[in-house]
């Protein structure tokens, strides 16, 4: 026991020499904060300063957001629970590696002066500060934090992925299985096989599948897939539900849109199908004249609402 | 003979008479269809010239010279070492030849009867050309679908549609301007195949698939159609021995056929873009097969344990396939294809992809630019087809939903969906006219009288005779389809169906007729507005309302050809790759043909990082010019500071931690060009050579960038590695060349530096010198 | 066997000859003046001889050109002062070395005593070069001429002198040389024009030995504002056709600019404010302005990559034949980009204009007779290449030409080109280092039988009456194996 005291007392000048003591001594503080918190640093002035430290032997992840609900920052609430996540993951790894770099997250109304210091206006932002000293220090020597790219999304898996170009090892995070997804895709499947004795007629009538054929492609040919795969809005800021713009639409539009065009579409069929099997002149004569009129409305509402989007279309027909 | 009809029609013509006519009026039709959508692809030879627009068909335009000028054999075996400097490119195997092939037969069969045409305006009316075949393929597939009339009509739009006219302009020489028609004539077979059960039309079939194999990477599409339909019917229960027949003649001739291409080779059987197709084949054998044992057995019992068996066995063979993909031996779905499903995907990890304008997702806007008032007939089309559901109406209805699902991920593929919609369009339509068309009132019992088909003949202006015509050869089959109509009647009363009074028809004619010509209007003025400019010539219009060309490409281009090097290796976005070999004639690091990431992350690199790093990078490549499009000074948008992005992304892809994308934003995050653009901007390579003594050109003005409306610096970027060495005349192209090494082994910033020195105190005098001349 | 003859002919020529040339005695030169019209690749020099005879009826009068001269004069012609009609030039077989001789036949003997003036005008080219050889965009263009001082003369001359014209005023430099013909100053500058002489009682000088040690060089340096052009390929095409009664004129052109080569770089910078304060480098070809025959149509001038669209026509009718009126369409054409200092240009520029302005009927000779420009000239250009082909319509028989000065070569073959059966006569010539001097037009004389006319319609007709039967043979034809019932 005795003895074990000696040797730390020997050891001591030894790690004296290794890292300034002040360097030691602040990881060593930041290693309990990111324990305290499972992960992530809460930082405040000072521990920013501790942290970014020009000495610092570690390198770290630094999430700058505001998450006051005063601030209205939606952006970095999405962003938030996936920092954390890659930061518990991040605490997970062996100690040695894991002191060596740090998550830590630094709120607009804990350290305004940092913020003003950085001159920072928007959030989320990730720095990753390499480290600046010591074995780990990179050997470009570039030591200035480089800035995490949000094209690569919010999400945890792609942020855990591009961070391990700074860590020591690649941050072991795993996307957590979806139970309820993949649950209640299983269910579904038993359900079904279980309802196909009464499901089944309707399954093998066909209107069913017209139905569901024409819906698809009423709502694909009205621009559904642009809205999602560019996240296009509902309606865009101040009530306005038509985007400016010819490469451009809200989701508002695609519904629209698709109506007039069923609309259009069953007119048509109507005047096909049905009204031929009208028994009675007069009644077929007033079917035809009502559907060709709303074929006539139809198209023209339909054109002005294409002249909004292309400015410079020469046609229209009513307004 | 007292038939109640709606208005008086001859009923003394023989019905060989009605016949003829409507056989002749048929074939007018055609042949005037055919006209107005060649004519109407000619906007561009006449508005401009006649020349290859875009980009990559100017590499098949190259390659197609090098085909009729040194073979087929020298084409086929093709290293083109000026492609991809210094890797080269083996060009026979990366190619589809299809198109190549094509106009390189036209052009020698045109030798052979001593018409020696330029191999230029074949290739440039290629396109035109095919795109009357696709309207006659296309007749012919929905003449299968429902009968002549819709077939005229379906031609007709298709012949002028802008959805297709998008991709095959006179001048647009690219695998697609083929590819329709053989898509079209692929199906058009199929269905014959699978209705008559023929294997001569299955091996028909088979063979224009391997021509459309050979001709466009699309013929994946063709690839999972067939067996998708072929497979609904069989779920449907509607296998037959024609299905068999039909799909297994056109399979096993046509993959055969298909590994022929080099450039698909073994994929049919290594990649999952096949597998559907090859598993439906199994499918069928076995079902064959068990067809053919129960015709033969009886015993109940037996025949369930055989049906059991063939489930098994059709379980076995996708979970085998499933096994096989899990071990490596087939190729997961590639990227490209991939993309279209995980619509993220191709932004993530492959953003060259994402960067084509063309990948985007379709707005609505340019589904009815491109389709107008086919768009909303499409799904009517669709309902009728659920109608009577015959086989090949399956195979509409599947075409339906993949195609437009399809056309809402990506822009490009609405060229998919156009035949589609022009098929369901047609068939709705002339459903429509057959019902109004139609003489005879309800009550009427006896058959129908043929209306006589040559009254109110007009004399049409090219592009709307089509639609004309086809109000005039809707009628002949009209008896015809009245009886189908009566038959398919579902209340299955007796009565006679059909529309009572004169002026119901005329106003639902009227108006059919009123949307067919103002849909005639609307081709033409998209035509001739949105799709008819090869974007290497760009026009503007003088004060005086006269059309002024803007030239700088091929100045530029043609400057490199003619006054430097040989050898002299270009370096520029890879936009411009194709162009510059095909204009220039020079050798390129990169070009259209993406196939190499890294280079063109290379290129990326040396254009967005400073002098001093590029300078390594160009003469590690031997680069000699540097080439790059500004459009600040007339505000030409699709500069390459527009573009620049793009190639901070690809490098990052690669180099992470050289290049990051967010240095080139302010703090901000605005992309700025101005006095507030961040160093790394200013500083980048390609800042440089755009600005470069742009500000000079304002004579103390404030100068200011017409593209991103911002005005930029007074004191413009100096450059130290890069001499200016040729700028076009509006400023649009410009080309520098890459300083040697300093002779003196100084650093050439220094030497640059010294340089200025001495050059200041020497041009002192010049000034003098000129005064006494 | 005409070889031979004109060979051995030629041989005994020389023998007889050569006592002239070494004494000289039929005649002397009272007088020559030389005259040196300076100018970019053409140099133009015009030498006047005032002779006397010396013997009676001395027909014969002999010239020397020096060696380079010789290799740089491309056009040759002697006249009698104040005559239009050209004399016959015989050019002497040379042995290679020392100077070449023509022989000049005068139209009537001289007798003894009596004199006359032969004006020999020749077109030298290829004579300056740019000097200094690189020039900045900024800086102007410097040409050196290099000359013989000595007008070489087979005979003794009394005096001699030597004018030498720029067009532009500034004389850089010029050599000063050591004349012993002269005691004063062997060369005299006044304004833009040197003369040099004059140099009295030079002896008869056309031989090697006076070359080598009498005769000197002399060079000046002189400045000169205008763009040194020179083409250094020329093909044309010309392709006569009596269906269209057109002739299709179409000009392969490679373009050169001839002057300093661009020192450093092109600014577009520069080049725009030059041209903003109307002042472009002399040695910059913004433009061209050409002069193609009257009453011409559907003139198109593309390159490589396509059409140029920087182009301006003004036509003029065409003018009635005979009328000596001189009208000119004029096409001010631009290159893609301004051509500077060493800088490449090739293009293609074509026209039709109606037959019966260039072709007719001759009745006596009972043929078809067509005339062909042989180049459209560019003032001061020199052309170092030129294959001019003439395509006649199919099937013409019995062709001659008549050309205004001797071709290199020429050559009969036929050319295959739109629906063609047989294919098409054509004439090629070929030529060097033309000048403006050279514009002159070739006339070739053929008939075609009605026959021949008739061939296009007949293939064609041909053509798709097959075409018909076929589809008639297909439609009818039931090739199926089993009749279905």
């Amino acid at each position: 026991m005795l003895l074990l005291h000696f040797l730390a007392l020997f050891a001591l000048p030894l790690c004296l020499a290794a890292v300034p003591k002040d360097a030691q001594s602040i990881q060593e503080e930041l290693v309990k904060l990111a324990r305290a918190n499972n992960g992530v640093i809460k930082l405040d002035d000072r521990t920013y300063d501790m942290l970014t430290s020009p000495k610092r032997t570690w390198s770290a992840a630094v999430q700058l957001t505001a998450l006051d609900p005063r601030r209205r920052c939606a952006p970095c609430k999405d962003f938030d629970p996936s920092f954390k996540e890659v930061g518990r993951a991040w605490s997970g790894v062996a100690a040695e590696q894991r002191d060596s770099h740090f998550f830590a997250t630094l709120d607009f109304d804990h350290a305004m002066t940092v913020f003003q210091k950085l001159g920072i206006q928007s959030a989320p932002i990730v720095h990753v500060y390499p480290a600046a000293d010591g074995p780990r220090k990179p050997a470009n020597g570039r030591t200035a934090p480089s800035t995490y790219d949000f094209s690569f999304g919010f999400e945890a898996g792609p942020l855990a992925e591009q961070l391990s170009h700074h860590t020591p090892v690649p941050i072991p995070y795993k996307a957590p299985f979806n139970w309820s997804r993949w649950g209640g895709i299983a269910a579904s499947g038993v359900i079904l096989i279980a309802a196909l004795r009464f499901v089944g007629p309707i399954l093998q009538w066909k209107w069913t599948w017209a139905l569901g054929t024409v819906l698809t492609s009423l709502v694909m040919t009205s621009g559904y897939m642009f809205t999602r795969i560019r996240g296009a809005p509902w309606t865009g800021g101040n009530g306005q539900w038509i985007a400016p713009g010819y490469q451009n639409q809200f989701g508002q539009e695609t519904q629209v849109v698709a109506m007039i065009y069923g609309l259009l579409a069953s007119a048509f069929l109507m005047l096909t199908v049905v009204t031929p099997y009208t028994s009675s002149p007069s009644r077929q004569k007033a079917q035809v004249y009502l559907w060709s009129i709303v074929i006539f409305i139809m198209y023209s509402v339909l054109l002005s609402l294409f002249r909004v989007k292309n400015k410079g279309y020469p046609f229209k027909l009513l307004l | 003979m007292t038939a109640t009809t709606a208005y008086q029609v001859p009923a003394n013509l023989s019905p060989t008479t009605v016949a003829n006519t409507s056989s002749l009026l048929r074939i007018v039709a055609l042949a005037l269809i055919s006209g107005a959508a060649i004519a109407s692809r000619l906007f561009a030879v006449i508005n401009f010239e006649s020349i290859i627009h875009e980009f990559d068909p100017w590499f098949n335009y190259r390659a197609t010279k090098v085909l009729a000028s040194e073979g087929f054999y020298a084409f086929w075996n093709w290293f083109d070492p000026t492609a991809w400097y210094p890797l080269g490119r083996v060009v026979g195997g990366t190619i589809y030849p299809g198109l190549m092939a094509t106009s390189g037969v036209i052009y020698s069969a045109l030798r052979a009867v001593h018409l020696p045409v330029d191999i230029r305006n074949i290739c440039v009316l290629l396109a035109p050309g095919f795109s009357a075949l696709t309207a006659w393929a296309t007749y012919m597939f929905t003449k299968e679908m429902k009968d002549e009339s819709a077939g005229l009509l379906a031609a007709a739009f298709i012949g002028i549609v802008p959805g297709y006219i998008s991709r095959s302009v006179a001048g647009s020489y690219d695998n697609e301007a083929i590819a329709i028609f053989l898509l079209m004539f692929t199906f058009f077979a199929w269905i014959k195949a699978m209705k008559t059960g023929s294997a001569f039309f299955g091996t028909i079939a088979a063979l224009f698939y391997f021509y459309m194999v050979a001709a466009w990477g699309g013929y994946a599409f063709i690839t999972n159609m067939i067996p998708l339909h072929a497979l609904a019917l069989i779920l449907m229960g509607r296998y037959s021995s024609r299905l068999y027949v039909g799909y297994s003649s056109w399979y096993a001739v046509g993959t055969l056929a298909s590994m022929q291409v080099p450039f698909v080779g073994f994929q049919p059987v290594r990649t999952s873009e096949h597998m559907a197709a090859l598993g439906v084949f199994g499918l069928l054998q076995i079902i064959a097969f068990a067809e053919l044992v129960r015709s033969h057995v009886s015993s109940k019992q037996f025949q369930t344990l055989l049906f059991a068996s063939v489930i098994g066995l059709g379980l076995l063979g996708t979970a085998a396939i499933v096994g096989l993909t899990y071990k490596g031996w087939i190729a997961p779905w590639t990227g490209r294809f991939y993309s279209l499903w995980d619509t993220g995907y191709a932004k993530k990890y492959i953003p060259i992809i994402a960067s084509v304008s063309e990948h985007q997702p379709t707005a609505w806007p340019s589904f009815f630019m491109d389709l107008q008032f086919l768009i909303f007939l499409f799904p009517a089309g669709v309902i009728l087809c659920f109608k009577q559901l015959r086989d090949e109406h399956v195979f509409v209805i599947i075409y339906a939903i993949v195609a437009s699902y399809f056309a809402g991920v990506m822009v490009r593929l609405m060229l998919t969906l156009t035949p589609v919609v022009c098929v369901t369009a047609a068939i709705a339509f002339s459903t429509l006219l057959d019902t109004y068309l139609n003489p005879e009132e309800p009550e009427a019992i006896d058959e129908a009288p043929k209306p006589e088909a040559s009254t109110s003949a007009v004399a049409p202006d090219t592009s709307s005779a089509p639609t004309k015509k086809q109000k005039k050869a809707a009628p002949p089959p009209a008896g015809s389809t009245l009886a189908e109509l009566v038959t398919k009647a579902p209340g299955t009363s007796k009565r006679k169906t059909g529309v009572f009074g004169l002026d119901t028809r005329l106003l639902v004619v009227a108006n059919a007729i009123g949307m067919l010509v103002f849909f005639v209007w609307h081709c033409t003025w998209v035509t001739s507005n949105a799709y008819s400019s090869p974007s290497v010539v760009l026009a503007s219009s003088n004060p005086d309302g006269s059309q002024h060309i803007i030239d700088d490409f091929r100045e530029a281009y043609y400057w490199l050809r003619q006054n430097t090097a040989e050898d002299a290796v270009v370096m520029s976005w890879w936009d411009y790759g194709y162009q510059i070999a095909g204009m220039a004639d020079r050798p390129t690091l990169v070009d259209n043909n993406t196939w190499n990431n890294t280079h063109i992350a290379t290129v990326g690199k040396a254009m967005s990082s400073s002098e001093e790093v590029a300078y390594p990078i160009l003469r590690k490549h031997d680069v000699d010019y540097v080439l790059v499009i500004f459009g600040g000074l007339i505000g030409y948008s699709g500069d390459d500071i527009n573009k620049f992005l793009w190639m901070v992304r690809i490098a990052q892809g690669v180099w992470p931690d050289e290049i990051q994308e967010p240095n080139y934003f302010t703090r901000t995050g605005e992309y700025r060009v101005d006095d507030q653009a961040p160093q790394t901007m200013k500083d980048s390579l390609m800042y440089k050579m755009s600005y470069y003594r742009f500000a000079e050109l304002f004579g103390g003005n404030q100068p200011t960038d017409r593209v991103r409306g911002q005005q930029v610096p007074k004191t413009g970027p100096t450059l130290d590695y890069l001499d200016e060495a040729f700028t076009s005349e509006n400023w649009i192209v410009r080309i520098y060349q890459v300083k040697k090494e300093d002779p003196l082994g100084r650093d050439l910033k220094t030497a640059n530096a010294f340089e200025q020195g001495k050059k200041r105190k020497r041009t002192k005098p010049s000034p003098r010198r000129k005064a006494i001349a | 066997m005409l070889g031979f003859w004109r060979s051995s002919y030629s041989l005994f020529l020389l023998i007889s000859l050569v006592p002239y040339v070494s004494a000289g005695h039929s005649f002397e030169n009272t007088a020559i003046v030389r005259t040196v019209e300076l100018g970019g690749s053409v140099v133009h020099v015009t030498t006047t001889y005032a002779v006397k005879a010396l013997e009676d009826d001395s027909k014969i009068y002999t010239i020397a050109l020096g060696e380079r001269e010789h290799d740089s004069t491309s056009w040759l012609v002697a006249k009698i002062k104040g005559e239009s009609t050209p004399l016959s030039v015989e050019e002497r077989e040379s042995n290679g070395n020392g100077p070449q001789l023509y022989d000049i036949k005068l139209p009537s003997p001289l007798m003894s005593g009596r004199t006359t003036n032969i004006v020999v005008e020749t077109a030298q080219t290829h004579v300056t070069y740019p000097y200094p050889e690189e020039a900045s965009q900024k800086d102007g263009q410097s040409l050196k001429y290099e000359a013989d001082l000595l007008v070489l003369s087979p005979y003794d001359t009394a005096v001699q002198r030597t004018k030498i014209r720029s067009p532009f005023p500034q004389i850089h430099s010029y050599t000063e040389p050591e004349v012993e013909y002269t005691q004063d100053a062997p060369v005299t500058k006044s304004g833009a024009t040197l003369t040099y002489g004059p140099y009295k009682n030079v002896p008869g000088s056309a031989n090697a030995r006076f070359a080598a040690e009498k005769q000197q060089r002399i060079a000046v340096h002189f400045s000169y504002d205008q763009p040194v052009l020179e083409i250094t390929k020329l093909e044309r095409a010309a392709e006569v056709s009596h269906w269209g009664a057109n002739l299709n004129i179409q000009d392969n052109i490679h373009l050169r600019n001839a002057g300093p080569r661009l020192k450093g770089h092109f600014s577009r910078l520069e080049q725009q404010s030059q041209a903003f304060f109307q002042k472009p480098a002399p040695h910059m070809l913004p433009g061209l302005t050409l002069l193609l025959p009257a009453g011409i149509h559907d003139v198109y001038f593309y390159d490589i990559v396509g059409n140029v669209s920087t182009s301006k026509l003004r036509t003029a009718p065409s003018v009635p034949k005979g009328s000596q009126s001189n009208q000119f369409s004029v096409l001010e054409l631009k290159p893609r980009y301004p051509l500077m200092g060493g800088w490449n240009y090739s293009f293609t520029l074509g026209w039709d204009s109606p037959l019966a302005d260039s072709a007719g009927w001759d009745r006596e000779r009972g043929k078809w007779v067509v005339g062909v420009p042989i180049m459209t000239t560019i003032p001061g250009t020199v052309v170092n290449e030129e294959e001019l082909k003439i395509i006649l319509p199919e099937g013409a028989t019995n062709i001659e030409f008549f050309e205004p000065f001797p071709a290199i070569e020429t050559e009969l073959s036929t050319h295959i080109t739109y629906l063609d059966t047989t294919g098409r006569p054509t004439l090629t010539f070929s030529y060097k280092n033309l000048t403006d001097k050279h514009s002159g037009i070739i006339y070739v004389a053929y008939n075609v039988p009605f026959s021949a006319h008739l061939k296009k319609p007949i293939a064609v007709a041909t053509a798709l009456m097959g075409l018909f039967v076929l589809a008639f043979v297909w439609k009818r034809v039931d090739t199926r194996i089993q009749k279905q019932k």
